[in-house]
């Protein structure tokens, strides 16, 4: 008499496998491990890595109207904010560390203490032409020399090609900067 | 297990009453938020509205405001305006009524410093609002004073501030 051991079907196995990939071997771990996930995604996006959606085209060509990005807060963690670097700037004052939902999106172009000016549209740092590549548009800008603060940073947009009425910059202090941009 | 499910229930009261509390009792922060968020709410109109609507609708958001109300507008590339008392406000939002179809005011960054006296405060906004037909928002950062003025909060300063100068 022989004995023949009849195995799941193949049709079972392979519901076994699916079950296996879409809840785990147990259940309960995975449930804990998709909840702790989800925390740590919830908090880095909410404190960390703040996403952004940019509005408007005052950062073209480098970044185009509607395009995504995310403000990492950690940037300046251990060291200041650098020229050329884009940055978060919040249009409220600061409240703890609650992110804002709102910011401007600009590029750092005078560190504290500069002398920052616009003469037929360079940019002139203490008197000294900037070197822009990132500026690609033509540009007939002109603005009397503001002298930065010890906590202030100059901040403009790429688009120099629109008017400048039109165009928000300006310095401001060091904690209006939320964070850097990711790309 | 009788126990854990007591100090549970013990818990859950305890956070409904505290809830409670808060919800009976909102602090002028939270006060001043709602009254924030009502503006917001009042200022922002559909298309389509007859003009007792727009009427109702500009009454709605000039009770915001105290009597003598002081508003100061300065944004870069336009010249700088101040409303003064709650009839100038009427009037704005009757005309921003009549020359847009639609508009779309929120405030969603909002930080609330009460003074100790608890009877003033001062809100830093920003405030966001969508046009009809244009494509741009407008975002602007502002500064609001409230006073208490017979129990209940009400704006009797509000300027602009320029984020970046």
């Amino acid at each position: 008499m022989t004995e023949t051991h009849i195995g799941p079907g193949p049709a079972r196995r392979f519901g076994s496998r699916l079950r296996i990939l879409a809840i785990g071997r147990n259940p309960k771990t995975t449930l804990i491990r998709a909840a702790v996930l989800a925390a740590v995604c919830l908090a880095v996006f909410k404190w960390v890595l703040l996403p952004v959606r940019v509005q408007g085209i005052s950062m073209a060509p480098t970044y185009a109207d509607h395009s995504v990005n995310f403000v990492n807060r950690l940037a300046y963690r251990w060291h200041g904010p650098r020229r050329g670097d884009v940055v978060g700037i919040r249009t409220t004052p600061p409240d703890g560390w609650s992110a804002p939902h709102i910011m401007y999106f600009k590029r750092i172009i005078g560190l504290p203490g500069e002398s920052i000016s616009f003469v037929d549209g360079r940019v002139l740092v203490n008197g000294q032409t900037l070197e822009e590549p990132y500026e690609k548009g033509p540009c007939d800008w002109n603005a009397a020399p503001v002298t930065l603060g010890p906590d202030e940073y100059f901040f403009v947009g790429d688009n120099r090609s629109m008017p400048k009425e039109q165009h928000f910059f300006g310095k401001a202090e060091r904690n209006r900067i939320v964070g850097k941009a990711l790309w | 297990m009788v126990k854990w499910l007591r100090l549970l229930l013990l818990v859950i009261v305890v956070a409904l009453g505290a809830w409670a509390w808060v919800a009976l009792h909102p602090s002028p922060e939270r006060l001043i938020r709602r009254q924030l968020e009502g503006v917001a709410r009042a200022a922002s109109f559909g298309p389509g509205q007859g003009y007792l609507a727009k009427l109702a609708g500009a009454q709605r958001l000039a009770d915001f405001f105290s009597t003598n109300i002081e508003v100061h507008i300065d944004v870069p590339g336009h010249q700088g305006h101040t409303l003064a008392g709650r009839e100038e406000i009427q009037q704005a939002a009757l005309a921003s009524r009549a020359s847009v179809q639609s508009l779309t005011v929120t405030f969603p960054d909002v930080t609330v410093i009460v003074d100790s006296d608890q009877e003033s405060a001062v809100a830093d906004l920003t405030l966001q609002a969508r046009v009809s037909g244009e494509q741009e928002m407008v975002v602007q950062e502002m500064k609001a004073t409230l006073r208490k003025i017979n129990g209940q909060w009400l704006i009797v300063k509000v300027e602009t501030v320029r984020t970046l100068r």
